[in-house]
């Protein structure tokens, strides 16, 4: 028949999507040359929907990009540089068989070169788009900046990322930044608070280096060339928003603090004006206040405080992280440079070792254990040093990053934290009973033990009451249940209206319709296991506490 | 010959030789007439042995000890043997030898033949002290000298001090390159209230082409929704607590036996039973199968005999022609199916009303579980926006976690052994995000195959 017949894949999805070979091809570039564009341009393969259709039939697994992506990229200029690149390596390679040397010095001091600005200013348009894209850019950086000099990856590479990565470090301990450290055993993450947003990074230990041999250094290194070049406009910008000079001199040490641009002695704390946003409560913005005010107590933590790092401890970690918080650090004059004052000072307060033991004592300073400062920053205050001697077994290091719900399983360690942030001191109430306790039975310890593990549980605001009621008990008084009037009466209104509380609850289940009653339910059972679990977890640590006590028991016997 | 007649002279010179002509000879006297003018001939015509060997004598005495033996002092040459204690001469000698222990290393012997070793030094070399314009290079030294120290510039000096100096520019390429460690930085968002476009000047860029093209919207979106860094689970610490370590070696653990099923299971597949095997009394009773026929003979009637009684029932049916009455028939017949079947569905769009509540509720049914099928895939979709999307050839192999076992776990940060690679978490990473494909290292494929000969000297043994 006549007329106009439709050809089988000639509209729809196929005319979105070019393979990367044809692409490639239309862009008149070698494979390396194309990846490294679209890794530059931020053009990614997309999977389409129908892969059958679009790949024609066939369901071989080819790379897909979008045609628009395509002919976007034939625009670029860079695409130019890289042609000119090919043809400069063409050339030289003919210099260098035809042994001519003068040629060789001039083509390699015309190499053509390329910047990566403009690709910039159009990826991130504004700066806070490049702010939310600086955590890849920081890995990056930090990690190359780890790298060996070897030949591998250019050794000006290495060097800019080094200069950056120290450029970093020093703005983020200038504007008291960094709010949690997690030392794992890939590395150490960081997170801090830039702007308004949470960046978190991810910096690997200097002593470990196996190069895998499975990984595409030429894509690293693409990657990295775009990222410092991002990261360096952006160390710039905020450089200018804290009025600090940029590039700053002298700064590997990190012990120095930067120079100011405009000589303003006197730092910014002025008071936050009550702005009453609309449809806020007050009490939203008390608790905005409150948090405000916790987060400057926190940047303040080490103030005043002078440490001094001992050989085997990871300098670079520690100077970094004691002065985000406003201490002063210094450590051996043999180490590195950059040291303010030595061992013998005897202002120091803290001296962080890492051997079991110390050669020489100072009277007046704390031998502690590097573990003591990043717990001290994820929790926010100044925790108690005793439990990080040298020698002793340290407590577990737990992760900021994970944020426990309610009834979720809390280790105690952290629950002892957190009572120490509420201003008690619940630790020595445990050492009296435990001393108390190696004289009397051990049962007595176990009712304790189990009755704080019920506390996790409810309230917490009881918590000290009903310890109260255990140390007593423990120490074989018998309750004081006297009945005083007055106390009781201050209790009542509270009482009565949580009375109220609870029976306006159940009024409200029974009037509730049968499936919403059957979603109710569903949910308190998923919110009661957990409880049960965590109760679980609990008594396991708890048997597993008990083990190890009677196992020093046999030992000490 | 020379030789010969050289020695022939001197043996005849000695005092007792008796030469065989001489007698004879001496006689009459008669010895030929040698002209002594020219070098040659008194070179060779004269015997100059005996001032030779004086003179060889003196240079000896000279060379050995510096000067004529005839010349020295008695004292030099003799001494008054008064017998000396022989403890002193012993303790020299050992020393001499074996005292050079620790301290310094024995002279080599090649050193000592080519020392110098006669008393008399070597002449001075003069053409290595002379300069043939020593003078003039003096006299100029010296004026520059006096110049300088009046204080006056000289028009050549002045030409050289106002060259100007080499200064060895860095390479441009070094310079521009956008690695360069020293590069500057501006303030690439700061001008962003200075960019006041014109719709003229839009006009004019847009026509000479040197407008940038505005990047498309899609491209801002992120490929994945997963964040850049993914911190490990809180066993991951290097002083973890005890649940989460366990939690975590739990994981690893069920990523092992996952593994190991599917090992397991592919060796199921391909295992074989041994009983299977072939033997050789199976392999013999295949062999001989329907060959013997003693036993078997009774057993084949009585099923052969089955079989006949089976194909008689059924019977060859020869197919013969429809007649006019069976067309008829089957045509009455079909109309009343039709009947039929119109008369039922009637019925049924009658009955359907009484119906009405069942089809509802099957309804309800059907669209409950539309929905429920809707849920669910938006749900997958929504799960798999987070999966890495398959990109290419290869797919993406998660990395394994990293996890230190409870013997592993250091005490402290100083024996902190590091687990895994940050480089190639990172590139796992951007596989993950759908940045990149999975990709694996370039196998060496070889185009030709290789050829192997074996060399003459084996084939022959071979």
């Amino acid at each position: 028949m006549g007329g106009l017949q439709k050809k089988k894949y000639e509209r729809g999805s196929v005319t979105n999507y070019i393979t990367r070979n044809k692409a490639r091809k239309k862009l008149r570039l070698s494979l390396p040359d194309f990846r490294r564009l679209c890794i530059l341009k931020g053009i990614y393969p997309h999977e389409p929907k129908h892969k059958k259709k679009v790949n024609k039939g066939s369901t071989a697994p080819r790379t897909f990009y979008l045609i628009k992506d395509i002919r976007f990229l034939l625009h670029e200029p860079i695409v130019g540089k890289f042609r000119d690149y090919k043809v400069f390596v063409r050339k030289l390679k003919k210099a260098y068989g035809k042994t001519e040397w003068s040629a060789v010095e001039r083509l390699r001091e015309n190499k053509p070169t390329y910047k990566l600005d403009h690709i910039i200013k159009e990826r991130y348009p504004s700066f806070i788009d490049a702010l939310r894209d600086i955590d890849d850019a920081l890995c990056m950086c930090f990690l190359f900046s780890t790298f060996a000099r070897t030949g591998k990856c250019h050794v000006q590479t290495i060097q800019l990322c080094r200069r950056l990565t120290v450029e970093w470090m020093n703005y983020v301990v200038a504007a008291r930044a960094l709010r949690k450290v997690f030392i794992s055993i890939k590395g150490i993450y960081y997170q801090a608070e830039v702007m308004g947003q949470l960046i978190t990074w991810l910096v690997p230990y200097q002593f470990s280096h196996d190069h895998p041999t499975d990984v595409d250094y030429r894509v690293m290194a693409t990657f990295t060339e775009l990222y410092t070049t991002l990261l360096g406009f952006i160390n710039f910008r905020l450089y200018h928003s804290l009025n600090l000079l940029y590039p700053p001199k002298k700064l590997s040490a990190l012990s120095a603090s930067l120079a100011r641009m405009v000589s303003s002695a006197e730092e910014e704390e002025a008071q936050l004006d009550q702005f009453p946003v609309e449809g806020e409560d007050m009490e939203k913005l008390e608790a905005r206040e409150r948090e405000q005010k916790e987060q400057e107590a926190q940047k303040k933590l080490f103030d005043g405080l002078k440490f001094f790092l001992n050989r085997e401890v990871p300098r670079e970690s520690l100077a970094f992280v004691i002065r985000c918080f406003g201490g002063e650090v210094s450590w051996d004059k043999s180490v590195c440079i950059g040291s303010t004052y030595e061992v013998t000072e005897e202002t120091i307060t803290h001296h962080i070792v890492d051997r079991p033991n110390a050669s020489t004592q100072y009277i007046n300073r704390y031998y502690i254990q590097p573990q003591w400062v990043y717990d001290c920053i994820n929790a926010k205050i100044v925790l108690p040093v005793e439990d990080y001697f040298l020698g002793v077994t340290l407590p577990p290091h737990l992760s900021p990053f994970v944020e426990e719900k309610e009834g979720d399983y809390m280790p105690p360690e952290k629950v002892k934290i957190m009572a120490l942030q509420r201003g008690e001191k619940p630790e020595q109430e445990d050492e009296e009973e435990e001393d108390e306790d190696e004289d009397e039975e051990e049962e007595e310890d176990d009712n304790d033990d189990e009755e704080e593990d019920e506390e996790e549980d409810e309230e917490e605001s009881e918590e000290k009451n009903l310890k109260k009621m255990e140390k007593q008990r423990s120490q074989g008084k018998s309750l004081q249940v006297k009945v005083t009037p007055g106390k009781m009466k201050v209790e009542n209104p509270e009482r009565l209206e949580q009375e109220e509380k609870a029976e306006e609850k159940r009024l409200a289940i029974m009037m509730m319709k049968k499936k919403e009653k059957y979603l109710y339910d569903k949910i308190m059972f998923g919110k009661k296991r957990k409880i049960r679990e965590a109760n679980k977890l609990t008594a396991k640590r708890k048997a597993h506490d008990d083990a190890e006590k009677a196992n020093k028991k046999k030992t000490r016997k | 010959m020379a030789a010969a007649r050289r020695l022939k002279r001197v043996v005849a010179s000695q005092p007792g030789f008796l030469n065989f002509k001489s007698s004879s000879e001496s006689l009459s006297g008669r010895r030929k007439r040698v002209n002594k003018n020219k070098k040659k001939s008194w070179n060779k015509h004269s015997d100059i042995n005996d001032v030779e060997e004086f003179l060889e004598d003196v240079r000896l005495q000279e060379r050995t000890t510096g000067g004529l033996l005839a010349e020295k002092s008695d004292d030099s040459l003799f001494f008054l043997d008064v017998g000396q204690p022989k403890r002193a001469e012993r303790k020299a000698e050992p020393i001499e030898g074996k005292k050079r222990k620790g301290k310094t290393p024995r002279p080599l012997r090649i050193d000592l033949i080519l020392q110098q070793d006669s008393l008399i030094p070597a002449p001075k070399d003069v053409l290595a002290y002379q300069q043939p314009n020593a003078k003039k290079l003096r006299r100029i030294s010296q004026k520059a000298e006096q110049l300088a120290a009046k204080g006056v510039v000289t028009r050549r000096q002045k030409r050289l001090l106002s060259r100007r100096p080499v200064t060895k520019e860095a390479k441009k390429s070094d310079t521009e390159a956008n690695n360069n460690p020293n590069r500057d930085y501006y303030d690439i968002w700061g001008q962003e209230q200075s960019t006041v476009k014109d719709s003229a000047e839009d006009w004019y860029l847009q026509q000479t082409g040197k407008k940038r093209v505005k990047r498309p919207e899609k491209l801002s979106d992120r490929p994945s929704v997963l964040p850049a860094v993914e911190v490990i689970a809180p066993g991951g610490s290097y002083n973890p607590d005890f649940f989460s370590h366990q939690a975590l070696l739990k994981e690893a653990h069920e990523v092992e036996v996952k593994k190991q099923k599917e090992e397991d299971k592919l060796e199921r597949q391909l295992a074989v039973n041994k009983d299977d095997t072939a033997t050789e009394e199976t392999v013999i009773r295949e062999q001989v199968e329907g060959l013997v026929e003693e036993e078997e003979e009774e057993d084949e009637e009585e099923a052969a005999h089955d079989e006949e009684d089976e194909d008689a029932e059924g019977g060859s049916s020869l197919a013969k022609k429809k007649t006019e009455r069976q067309r008829k028939r089957e045509k009455a017949d079909k109309i009343k199916e039709l009947r039929r079947l119109d008369s039922k569905r009637q019925m049924d769009h009658r009955q359907q009303l009484f119906q009405l509540r069942s089809i509802k509720a099957s309804i309800k049914q059907q669209e409950q579980s539309t929905e429920d099928k809707q849920k669910i895939r938006k749900a997958n979709q929504e799960a798999e926006k987070s999966q890495p999307r398959r990109l290419g050839k290869l797919k993406f192999q998660a990395q394994d976690l990293e996890v230190q076992l409870s013997d592993e776990l250091a005490g402290s940060l100083r024996q902190l052994k590091p687990e895994g690679s940050v480089l190639k978490d990172r590139f796992k990473s951007l596989q993950k995000r759908n940045l990149i494909e999975p990709r694996e290292r370039a196998k060496f494929k070889r185009r030709h195959k290789l050829k192997y000969v074996e060399k003459r000297a084996f084939r022959a043994i071979t």
